[in-house]
């Protein structure tokens, strides 16, 4: 069993005034796991492949991911994830963008996106949502990255 | 295009010009046709005369022999009177004699001159006869030496030299006439060659005039196919690219739109969430001023106090209605932007029962408004996209029931007509109408005409103006302040099947 609070999440979110509003929500919800923030797609995958406390050399990890980012697609950048050959592949990656776009919702599920959510502009709703997905946080299951090292 | 007239006038050049060498071409055959005919009746005449000619010299040569053959007979007779044989040849010839010249008469009596030659044999032959006659006579009566008596006399000499000249005068004169007619003929024939030379020469003039206007005219012609083609190629590559430009225009619109609302309501998350949470923090002030006006109220200030219980919550309420009605207004433009990407399906419609259903869609409304909604007279079948059509229809004839004249029962009607291959649709209503100034301005996206005593957002009508076009139609309205308005519909009444907009 994996302890929720082992998890990292990972926020790639080049919309500062959007990554707070998100990160006082989970907050609100009740979720305590360190969040990483990262308002560009670059220093995100570096992050991610290379950093010694990223989830591919050190425990899991969760994504929260914009599709709008200033140096790549937010798709881009699921799409490598989703097709790496290390553990990093099974990380779940959460798509939360003012994007509701049918296409764009199918092309995110096809890469292998776990969850789709569009950023409501209703403020309200959108607290709401986050702290769902807070909720949700808390009892997702994410698989031990340690184990298959090991 | 310049050389295209230039051909035009080329062909009615060329046209005459081959009539004009056609009917050369004819007349030099016909001078041919002409010419053979001629020349062979003068042939057949000729050939005829000519057997004529040889007729009358074979029958001279037999008048000479048998004159002879009767001459050698009676000799013989007079020689050898116990020989009837010889008497019986003299007789025979003297018949055959006179046969042959009733022929020859009969072949010359066209020619005077030969008649009066034939006229003086007859006489000088009749003499010669009865001389012949007469020594025959004698020797029958046994008087042989009488006979040759006769025999001996110098006239008949001189008529058998006078019959011989005659005779000979008769060849002669034929001969003569055979010889001027060959000439006669000689002559025409040489005519006639010198036609069909000149024809001949004629008809290859004209038939290498002809050859050479065709073949310059064939290429003239295959030069101008090639530049119509050329310049038909040129068109339909130019309506290719300027469709491909619209096409891609209208996408970089759609596409532009597109982004811009959706990186409009990225900040508008921002403007929106903070604001919630200056609300909380709003709200948390408050709690505190309360608690502060009931603890010590001296330390609430009337600055305080008005911050929190009235600038605050009036800014706050501000930003909220704003970045609302931005929403809505980004909402309006992305709506119009998806239904500029959307797949239009053209199908067979009834817009007399469109219209129905709209009007029970609307019932509510209808009621509450006093209004009455009714199709007039026939409205014509239209093969469109469904949702377009109903999405226009239903926006026109809600606008109808919004802009009503206070106090006046409404009345909404929709009536329709065919013009060629177009469909007419009219909406027409009795409400408080648009100001002519204002007729283009409501078509726009956010312009409202009249008082804004309704809601919305002036989506309604540019949303209808972007679908009618979509559709390949027009809008238009007419109406004047006060007094209804009416908006006409001209749609094609086929809409044809479109590729899917990329």
């Amino acid at each position: 069993m994996n302890a929720p609070q082992s998890v990292n999440i990972i926020m790639i979110e080049d919309d500062e005034g959007h990554a707070r509003l998100i990160e006082k929500n989970i907050r609100r919800a009740g979720i305590m796991n360190a969040i990483r923030h990262f308002t560009d797609g670059t220093s995100a995958l570096d992050y991610i492949f290379n950093d010694t406390s990223g989830p591919q050399l050190n425990g899991p990890a969760l994504v929260l991911l914009d599709l709008n980012l200033p140096d790549m697609s937010g798709t881009d950048i699921l799409a490598r994830i989703k097709n790496s050959d290390g553990p990093v592949k099974r990380t779940p990656v959460v798509v939360l963008t003012t994007t509701d776009d049918s296409r764009e919702i199918q092309r995110c599920y096809d890469l292998g996106a776990n969850v789709y959510i569009t950023k409501p502009v209703n403020y309200e709703s959108f607290a709401q949502a986050i702290r769902q997905l807070g909720l949700f946080l808390s009892v997702i299951q994410v698989p031990d990255l340690g184990d298959e090292r090991g | 295009m310049a050389d295209l007239p230039a051909t035009t006038v080329q062909r009615s050049q060329l046209a005459r010009r081959m009539a004009v060498l056609m009917a050369f071409g004819f007349l030099a055959l016909l001078a041919v046709g002409y010419a053979a005919v001629r020349v062979m009746q003068r042939n057949e005449v000729h050939t005829r005369l000519v057997e004529h000619t040889f007729r009358v010299e074979n029958a001279v040569l037999d008048t000479r022999r048998l004159i002879e053959q009767s001459e050698t007979a009676r000799r013989g007779f007079m020689l050898m009177p116990s020989r009837i044989v010889t008497l019986n040849t003299f007789r025979r010839t003297q018949d055959e004699l006179d046969r042959t010249l009733s022929r020859l008469g009969g072949l010359i009596s066209d020619n005077p001159v030969q008649s009066r030659n034939l006229q003086s044999l007859r006489l000088q032959l009749a003499n010669l006869t009865a001389r012949r006659l007469r020594s025959i006579a004698l020797v029958e009566r046994g008087d042989q030496r009488g006979a040759l008596m006769l025999f001996a006399d110098d006239g008949e000499v001189r008529d058998l030299r006078t019959i011989r000249y005659l005779l000979d005068r008769m060849a002669a004169a034929e001969r003569r006439l055979m010889t001027y007619r060959d000439q006669e003929l000689r002559a025409s024939e040489r005519l006639f060659y010198a036609i069909i030379v000149f024809a001949g020469g004629l008809l290859a003039v004209v038939a290498t005039i002809s050859l050479v206007t065709i073949l310059s005219y064939t290429r003239d012609i295959a030069r101008s196919e090639e530049a119509l083609q050329a310049l038909n190629v040129g068109l339909e590559d130019m309506v290719a690219a300027r469709t491909a430009d619209l096409t891609r225009a209208n996408d970089e619109i759609q596409r532009f739109a597109y982004i811009v609302s959706h990186d409009l309501r990225s900040p508008l998350v921002n403007v929106m969430g903070f604001t919630a949470e200056l609300e909380t923090a709003a709200g948390s002030l408050g709690a505190l001023l309360d608690r502060v006006e009931a603890d010590a109220p001296e330390l609430a200030s009337e600055e305080a106090r008005l911050a929190a219980r009235e600038d605050l919550p009036e800014a706050i309420g501000f930003i909220r209605a704003s970045t609302q009605k931005m929403d809505r207004l980004i909402n309006a433009i992305l709506q119009l932007s998806r239904q500029g990407r959307r797949a239009l399906t053209p199908e067979k419609i009834e817009v007399a029962a469109m219209v129905t259903q709209i009007g029970e869609t609307l019932s509510h409304r209808l009621s509450e408004a006093d209004a009455t909604l009714s199709v007039e007279g026939e409205l014509p079948m239209v093969v469109t996209d469904r949702f377009a059509l109903d999405q226009i229809l239903s926006n026109l004839i809600e606008n109808a029931v919004k802009y009503l004249r206070p106090g006046v029962p409404g009345r909404i009607t929709v009536s329709g007509r065919r013009e060629r291959d177009r469909a007419v649709l009219i909406v027409r209503d009795n409400g408080r109408g648009i100001d002519p100034r204002d007729h283009q301005r409501v078509f726009d996206l956010f312009r409202r005409s009249g008082a804004q005593d309704r809601p919305g957002e002036g989506i309604g009508l540019a949303t209808v103006r972007a679908l009618v076009f979509r559709l390949g139609g027009t809008i238009d309205v007419a109406s004047t302040l006060g007094q209804g308005a009416a908006f006409t519909l001209s749609l094609p009444l086929v809409l044809p099947h479109q590729e899917i907009a990329a």
